[in-house]
């Protein structure tokens, strides 16, 4: 493990900015590399001097909230400053009556969720850890959840935001009201880009009312084909559920309370391995009252197996939504990919994730938004004979190339020394070179998360 | 236009598909808003390549080009001065593909916004973006202004919908953005780009979203005695947790005005009328229908009127979708504004338009998007009368004015453009600004495309760009920040 001290006169200089009890060291490392210096502005004119001294001294800064989702992408070269959101955490306006809300970027997404509970509102995000993921970094990493079905993710509702850049200006784009096209939509560009282009500082969000009733549907099937022609007769269908989960049989292994944890990567699946779990699931999930919900049932008809409701229900749902932090608990080493596929590209993908995982000792597993192509898939390395750094390379390569073409999967979880033999990223329909002119304009000294993202 | 220039133009498009005398030219110099200005030449692309080598000419040459699809705007996006070129995208025209199976379609930019859905349905789905000119606007205009239109309130704008561009760079080189994914790895381009007016790149093809047809429409028309009351209607709807595919509103004004032009059924004696329509299954349709309707009596609507059937469905949105036209009937010039306000004040801010057509003595007609507080006061005037047309542009800087001290927009869906540039210093920070125009320069680097559009020409902009192109547009008169 890579480990710096900052040099005294940076600490003493970020002091000046912060004031001293703002400023810390840490354990916490990314992908590694442990940064030199901790410092916690308190407004976004701190965040501007901050980057502004970084930059000038050509300083790697790396932004952060919770710190769930720093570990995804390249392994950075260096991390000079830690720049912590964390004081930033007020909610600035909430209009209960207009649907909209602006909150400082470093308050975590739960507690904002609370708040716009009290109004039978919310922002329809369900992605993991939500009490911990602060509003700035779930942005940031495009994160989502089964509701992005329907929903979208948060893209779609930001309706404005305030970020700083590395020369140290305070910049908004969009606005409070939800409809909105004067200027450049720098909402679309700063969601997803994982703090490479700029320091997010504040969103104004679009919320909506919260469902009042919901029952979830299970249907099972014994095969991808018979799961996939039963997906494109519910396309056919009147039926517009809020949430379409597939479930590949392995999976389901994760979406219930973890037994006792032997050894992180003791792979012991509740029915013995010699019983092959062989059921997909596909699950629904309604919102409307008792008639609508009938309405469901009936069309729905034998295919389902298992209905949930109330609190059984949300407990799946949060399952589902952890997926990938419940297998990662299981196993530390095991590699985990998220998808962006055509929606008649996710057959070939789980085929692909069947064929590729047992050539390199990987068993894969995989949950995800069967309507719009965000999969999470999971590869699971065997205990009695764990793969070498190669194989998972070899792996994501094999997997990669029988993708359909226009499909894009990144690595968000892998052994760190597995990072050094393929590119986390990989490749993306979108033109890359365009990617890193755009990061140049913003961003020129490379100073923001430098080695981490495709830019 | 230098004639070499035209020469080279003919010989990439062909003779037949470069315009540059003065009474074809004068075909092109307007769109749908206020402003005119004759360009030197009109040249129609009918490929990618001929676009891509028509950009790479205007290049060497320091020629600005403007795209222009139908040229229905209403801010003069696809407006050029005489040294510019406007390259129209009208003839590449063509559906490329319908890719039922992955609810996507495949176009060429100059399809028009109604053909494309007229092609889907009888696979049982649409495009959904929906903005009042979709017989004639064209999608890679759509895509140039993210435009809107009554049923985005449910279902989103254009940027919602759009997953894939491909796009001319003004230097000729053709890059892709997205595909027919929902999204894909890495910074997301494609929803950056739309919107972007033509200041980026020449969009050459888009991928689109389908949407399923609902399986159940409801229409209601709700009537009041005041404006106050339809007002409070619209705000109490946003706050029932029901969310409508659309919610419009006309003042008594509008409702005589369509009236006398298409027989919408509208009664001509109303304050106001709202026209709602909620899709999707069968039962959920039903309780929102008759919820929506509870909520609009309760707030003194007197009577709710329901489309009994797909004619008089169509009826209602008739009135609706003729409002400007049939405003073009009565008046000899009006001006049509785009301000968008929170839903919550908009009882209030229809109350100060109200008090400034008193002030100006102009009749102001309101016919807008009530769901996502986007105005569209209609200012009539005559412009033989120099006073009224200098009252109108009054009227019209304090209209957008009021919707700035509430946090609002100075446009929902009709663009910044030409018209609107003098007002972004009223939204944004000569920070906010100067960041864009980086962003932009990363695409653009020498404004060659539609230059000095969108983002007023402040100090900054020579500093980070250097000498603009000939091309200069003087401030648009009277529409000042």
């Amino acid at each position: 493990m890579n480990t710096v001290s900052s040099p005294a006169s940076l600490d003493r200089d970020l002091a000046a900015i912060v004031g001293a009890s703002h400023v810390s060291s840490t354990a916490f490392d990314i992908n590694g590399i442990v940064p030199a210096v901790v410092v916690h502005p308190g407004s976004a004119e701190e965040v501007g001097a901050v980057l502004r001294l970084a930059n000038e001294r050509a300083l790697v800064v790396a932004p952060a909230g919770g710190l769930t989702r720093q570990q995804i992408g390249g392994v950075p070269e260096r991390i000079d400053i830690l720049l912590s959101t964390a004081r930033l955490n007020k909610i600035e306006e909430y209009d209960p009556g207009d649907l909209t809300i602006a909150v400082a970027a470093g308050m975590p997404f739960a507690e904002m969720q609370r708040r716009l509970g009290e109004h039978q509102q919310w922002v329809p995000c369900d992605a993991a850890n939500l009490e911990r993921s602060t509003i700035g970094g779930l942005l940031a990493t495009g994160a989502a959840g089964p509701l992005k079905s329907t929903f979208g993710h948060m893209r779609d509702f930001l309706i404005g935001i305030q970020f700083v850049t590395t020369d140290g200006k305070v910049v908004k784009g969009g606005g409070r009201v939800v409809k909105n096209v004067a200027g450049y939509d720098l909402m679309k560009l700063l969601t997803g880009s994982y703090g490479s282009l700029a320091v997010m500082t504040r969103a104004n969000f679009k919320v909506f009312p919260r469902p009042r009733q919901t029952r979830t549907f299970i249907c099972s099937f014994h095969s991808l084909e018979e799961t996939l022609q039963f997906r494109t007769r519910l396309f056919q269908s009147p039926l517009t559920p809020m949430c379409m989960e597939i479930i590949s049989p392995r999976a389901m292994e994760y979406l219930r309370n973890p037994g006792p944890v032997h050894d992180p990567d003791d792979y012991v699946p509740e029915q013995p391995l010699s019983l092959p779990a062989e059921e997909w699931q596909v699950v629904l999930r309604a919102a409307g009252s008792d008639n609508v919900l009938a309405r469901y049932a009936r069309e729905l008809g034998t295919a389902v197996t298992r209905t949930l409701e109330g609190v059984r229900e949300e407990q799946f749902w949060r399952w589902i939504s952890h997926f990938e932090q419940s297998v990662l608990a299981r196993h530390q080493n095991a590699m985990v990919m998220y998808t962006h596929l055509a929606i008649q590209s996710v057959g070939p993908a789980l085929q692909a994730m069947e064929r590729a995982a047992p050539d390199y000792n990987l068993i894969p597993a995989a949950v995800g938004r069967a309507a719009t192509g965000n999969l999470v898939l999971a590869f699971l390395p065997l205990s009695v004979d764990p793969p070498s750094a190669m194989q998972y390379a070899n792996c994501v390569s094999a997997f990669r190339g029988m993708l359909p073409p226009g499909s894009s999967a990144e690595v968000a979880h892998c052994p760190m020394e597995a990072k050094h033999h393929f590119d986390v990223w990989g490749t993306t329909p979108t033109d890359v070179n365009m990617m890193r002119a755009v990061k140049r304009a913003i961003d020129p000294k490379n100073i923001l998360n430098r080695g981490r993202f495709i830019v | 236009m230098d004639s070499s220039i035209l020469r080279q133009l003919k010989k990439i498009a062909g003779k037949d598909a470069v315009l540059d005398r003065p009474e074809e030219l004068m075909l092109y110099e307007y769109d749908a808003g206020v402003d005119k200005h004759r360009p030197g030449a009109v040249v129609f692309a009918q490929n990618t390549q001929q676009v891509s080598q028509i950009m790479r000419l205007a290049s060497e040459k320091k020629i600005p080009v403007v795209p222009r699809g139908a040229g229905t705007g209403l801010s003069g996006g696809a407006i050029a001065r005489r040294e510019a070129i406007v390259l129209s995208l009208a003839r590449m025209n063509k559906i490329l593909e319908i890719d039922v199976p992955n609810q996507r379609a495949v176009v060429e930019p100059g399809v028009v916004n109604l053909e494309l859905s007229n092609a889907t349905v009888k696979h049982g789905y649409y495009y959904a973006p929906d903005p009042s000119s979709q017989k004639a606007c064209t999608i890679g205009g759509n895509v140039a202004e993210n435009s809107g239109g009554p049923h985005t309130l449910a279902l989103g704008v254009t940027v919602n919908h759009v997953t894939g561009l491909e796009v001319v760079l003004p230097d000729g080189k053709v890059i892709e953005l997205g595909g027919k994914a929902q999204d894909s790895t890495g910074l997301d381009l494609t929803g950056f780009f739309v919107g972007s007016e033509g200041t980026m790149g020449v969009v050459t093809r888009i991928t689109v979203k389908l949407t399923k047809l609902p399986e159940h429409v409801a229409t209601l028309l709700a009537i009041y005695n005041t404006v106050e009351d339809a007002a409070n209607t619209v705000v109490a709807i946003t706050q029932s947790g029901v969310t409508p595919a659309a919610l419009e509103m006309l003042d008594g004004w509008m409702v005589r005005c369509v009236e006398a032009n298409v027989h919408a059924g509208y009664p001509e004696d109303a304050a106001a009328v709202l026209l709602i329509e909620l899709e999707g299954m069968r039962e959920v349709v039903e309780e929102q229908a008759k919820a929506v309707s509870e909520v609009c009596l309760q707030q003194k609507a007197r009577e709710v009127r329901h489309a009994k059937d797909e004619k008089q469905r169509q009826l209602l949105w008739l009135g609706r979708k003729t409002a400007f036209g049939s405003v073009g009937r009565v008046s000899p010039s009006y001006y049509t504004q785009d301000g968008v306000i929170p839903r919550t004040k908009v009882p209030y801010t229809l109350a100060e338009i109200e008090r400034i057509s008193k002030k100006y003595n102009l009749i102001i007609g309101n016919v807008f998007h009530a769901g996502d507080g986007n105005l569209h006061p209609l200012i009539l005037f005559d412009s033989r009368d120099p006073k009224q047309t200098e009252n109108s542009r009054k009227a019209a800087k304090e209209i957008m004015a009021c919707c700035l001290k509430f946090g609002g927009s100075i446009t929902g869906e009709h663009g910044v453009g030409l018209e609107k540039m003098g007002l972004m210093t009223a939204m944004f920070t000569e920070d906010d600004l100067e960041v864009m125009v980086r962003l932009r320069n990363a695409f653009n680097p020498e404004s060659i495309l539609n230059p000095q559009k969108m983002i007023p020409d402040l100090h900054f902009c020579r500093e980070i760009t250097g000498p603009l192109p000939k091309a200069r547009i003087e401030p648009v008169e009277g529409v000042q920040a």
